[in-house]
């Protein structure tokens, strides 16, 4: 890309002011109970601190939700933010953050969503918006620039996501991405357990219930018009110089040309090889089938289908596809991730591509979570076969890979008639309720979370994430560049200190790059890289260790959070299930459970939390610039 | 002469050429301000990009009481701010709405190739839009008729 200084300038470059680069200034404050809208200017320095998503969403709720406020007290907060890359031409960066209390822990939550949200909230002023209350009657959050308004939404309840922006889109006369909507969908609206947020046709903030935080609130849809305000760079030229080196490097490395290419679809093939795909609720690690139309030239060539990219990302990753055979033929859809085949397919048995998409997107659609509907229905499935559940219960048969059984069960969730009401309360709930021996066929952890679409018998680092993380589901996330950050590369992936020791040495990194308002698979370059763009953007200059002390900070904030809605280390364990030893496959006979005491010890000695409390140690809290967190946690005398 | 040659069915939407072209004509990432312009098809599921073609009639140029569209060195109409003074009629002569007017400097503005390297190639991750030595056409109009009427059969 030339650069400006190349060409002649038309206008007056734009003369230089305080805020750093990169920010739109503001945050849009939202008081749903009184009705009252204000926005918020926020200093550079906390700009500095927090720098955006998840950092800022973790300090607006330490600071605004104490322990008595529950996920749906009107006091809760529900953070929906972007951060200094969006809107600008690094590859992938229309991200949103959701940050609240969430319904299924009833502790923090930080989970991420793209699309065009970030871009068009930035184009329109505001970094994020904290909203607050419960509105009297549904609304929807219409902005557009300076025109921010809670308007009427009778007319869009009950209405699914996809319908949502379809009729909004029709409304205001937009089209494409000109308005980005996220929204909640019946699922939601009914409050299910692990009810997610929806937007721009495919993208899904959907972990810990946010869905239903919003439900609770009354607040159907956040609805943005493309803005017209512009983003200043510090440096634009040393900014897209290092976007066209991040997209380089996706296009050439080895651990991202993948993802470049196909996305996440080669997940089915590749884990299923390592026995890290889930089959059945976990009975098996072993595929009945060939999985020769599982790969992922196939999978995508299997569809008629079109690119349909996040702003400004290069990737080849997000699609739509239209249903090419059996009953939902000629359906538009968005091509699944791998969480989607694992979630609406693998998990529950099913195997024939066309389906699968067709229910990953009805899933999307109603609002849910593909991960733990994927747990919960392959648990129910295994309940009618044993049955520990009856036909009588549910009203129809559900068999092994019924996709349409699967969308008749989705519908009992999510009007939570009769069954379907205990199963709207999540894995854990639900199998509490039932008792043993079905509650031993569940997956889920403690804290009432559960794990994303891999069977993490064969992943200890992602069960060991999921279940010490402050969010209830990874923190630390996959190795990017590991030996970056002086983590080895490659460590035996049964040999639980060592596992241990990886995920307490990566920490941080994940919720830097989720506090960016960029993509988690266009971050995939090294981390020096992304400081290279944050420092191009805001004018600081942003190095690597300040990233890692930052998103370790972030860390330790939600993790006091969690403590305070009394998600305790005794709830850092998986269930039965979840813990269980595989029958078969690659990873057959390796037992976590006989080495997670001492994961467990390895990863608190590492991250520098009190085994006993759990508290984030004074000295760690030193360490990390949060001298103030040491005096919360452990009085002034430590 | 080369031009901006549109590959829509190559686009996915990202938008990055706005962002680039908006770069161009004011130093900020603002989309607003672009003069290449993406739209979607097919409901949500197909966009193309579309900016001036330089056409050989060059109706802005024609319509221009004033003078103030000329032809820049890359062979680009252009318009001349000093003479521009905001009056439109170009926008209106257009007859492929790619002449635009800014209320903040009451000025039209339009699609320059950036006087020879166009950013918004440059920054297209795939290739959509390319800049090369080609008869300038009507690039989008056979994928925009096959988009709407697979629109209408899907629907």
């Amino acid at each position: 890309m030339p650069t400006a200084a190349s060409s002649r300038q038309k206008r007056p470059a734009v003369a230089p002011v305080a805020l750093p680069g990169g920010y739109a200034g503001k945050l849009l404050r939202i008081n749903l109970t009184t009705g009252k809208v204000w926005s918020e200017p926020w200093s550079p320095e906390d700009m500095r601190e927090m720098i955006g998503g998840v950092g800022l969403g973790a300090m607006i709720l330490y600071r605004e939700v104490p322990a008595r406020v529950g996920w749906d007290h009107p006091d809760n907060r529900l953070v929906l933010a972007t951060g200094p890359l969006a809107g600008l031409p690094v590859w992938g960066t229309g991200g949103l953050t959701v940050v609240t209390r969430g319904a299924g822990t009833n502790g923090p939550t930080s989970t991420q969503a793209n699309g065009f949200f970030g871009a068009n909230l930035k184009y329109s002023g505001y970094d994020a918006i904290v909203v607050q209350g419960i509105a009297k009657k549904w609304v929807y959050l219409y902005i557009n620039d300076d025109v921010v308004e809670l308007r009427d939404a009778a007319k869009l309840v009950g209405k699914d996501t996809w319908e949502t922006q379809d009729q909004l889109s029709r409304e205001y006369g937009l089209a494409g991405h000109h308005l980005s909507v996220y929204s909640i969908g019946p699922a939601g609206e009914h409050l299910v357990r692990f009810a997610a947020i929806q937007g721009d046709y495919g993208h899904v903030a959907s972990k810990n219930g946010c869905g239903a935080v919003m439900g609770k609130k009354r607040l159907k849809a956040v609805a943005i018009v493309r803005g017209t305000h512009g983003l200043r760079a510090a440096d634009p030229r040393g900014l897209i110089q290092v976007a066209d080196d991040i997209g380089h490097d996706l296009k050439t490395d080895p651990t991202a040309r993948s993802l470049y290419e196909y996305g996440t679809l080669s997940g089915v093939v590749n884990l299923h090889k390592i026995g890290m795909l889930p089959i059945r609720n976990y009975t098996t690690n072993v595929a009945a089938i060939d999985l020769t139309q599982w790969e992922a030239p196939r999978l995508r060539e299997g569809f008629d289908h079109r690119g349909h990219q996040c702003s400004a990302c290069g990737m080849h990753h997000c699609h739509m596809q239209i249903i090419r055979s059996g009953p939902h033929k000629g359906a538009i859809v968005d091509e699944p991730e791998y969480e989607g085949w694992s979630g609406a397919g693998w998990t529950i048995g099913a195997t024939d591509p066309q389906s699968v998409s067709w229910l990953n997107t009805e899933l999307d659609r109603v609002g849910v979570d593909v991960n733990e509907f994927g747990w919960l229905c392959g648990w129910a499935m295994e309940c009618v076969e044993k049955g520990y559940i009856t036909r009588a219960q549910l009203g129809f048969d559900l068999r092994w890979g019924d996709v349409e059984g699967a969308r008749k069960l989705l519908d009992l969730i999510v009007s939570r008639r009769g069954f379907g009401d205990v199963l709207a309360e999540g894995v854990k709930r639900a199998a509490e309720k039932l008792g043993p021996p079905a509650q031993d066929c569940a997956v889920y952890t403690l804290k009432g979370a559960t794990p994303r679409g891999h069977d993490h018998r064969a992943r200890w680092h992602e069960m060991l994430d999921t279940i010490t993380s402050g969010t209830s589901t990874l923190e630390t996330g996959n190795p990017v560049h590991p030996t970056e950050v002086g983590v080895t590369a490659r460590v035996d992936p049964f040999d639980g200190v060592a596992v241990a020791k990886v995920v307490a040495g990566l920490r941080g990194r994940l919720a830097f790059e989720d506090s960016l308002g960029a993509c988690i698979f266009t971050t995939r370059t090294r981390l020096e890289n992304m400081c290279r763009a944050l420092s191009a953007a805001t004018g600081w200059h942003f190095t690597v260790d300040e990233a890692v002390r930052f998103g370790r900070r972030t860390g330790a904030i939600l993790r006091a959070c969690s403590l305070r809605c009394g998600i305790t280390p005794d709830k850092e364990y998986p269930s039965r299930r979840y813990a269980s030893t595989p029958v078969d496959g690659p990873a057959k006979g390796q037992s976590v459970m006989d080495q997670w005491e001492k994961m467990l010890d390895t990863w608190y000695a590492e991250v520098g939390f009190d085994r006993k409390t759990g508290k984030p140690l004074p000295e760690t809290c030193r360490a990390l610039g949060a001298e103030w967190l040491a005096k919360d946690l452990w009085g002034r005398s430590r | 002469m080369r031009v901006l040659a549109l590959h829509p069915e190559k686009c996915t939407g990202c938008l990055r050429c706005e962002l680039a072209c908006s770069y161009m004509q004011t130093g900020e990432f603002k989309p607003a301000k672009s003069v290449i312009r993406v739209s979607p098809f097919e409901g949500h599921t197909s966009y193309s990009p579309y900016t001036c073609t330089q056409c050989a009639e060059g109706w802005c140029m024609t319509a221009c009481p004033v003078g103030a569209i000329t032809i820049n060195a890359a062979g680009a109409k252009d318009v001349v701010d000093d003479r521009c003074v905001g009056c439109k009629l170009c926008t209106i002569a257009c007859p492929y709405g790619t002449m635009f007017y800014d209320p903040d400097t009451r000025k039209a503005f339009k699609c320059d190739l950036c006087g020879g390297a166009p950013a918004c190639a440059d920054a297209c991750p795939t290739a959509a839009i390319t800049y090369e030595d080609t008869a300038t056409t009507d690039w989008i109009g056979d994928f925009a008729r096959e988009r709407t009427a697979r629109l209408l059969v899907v629907g």
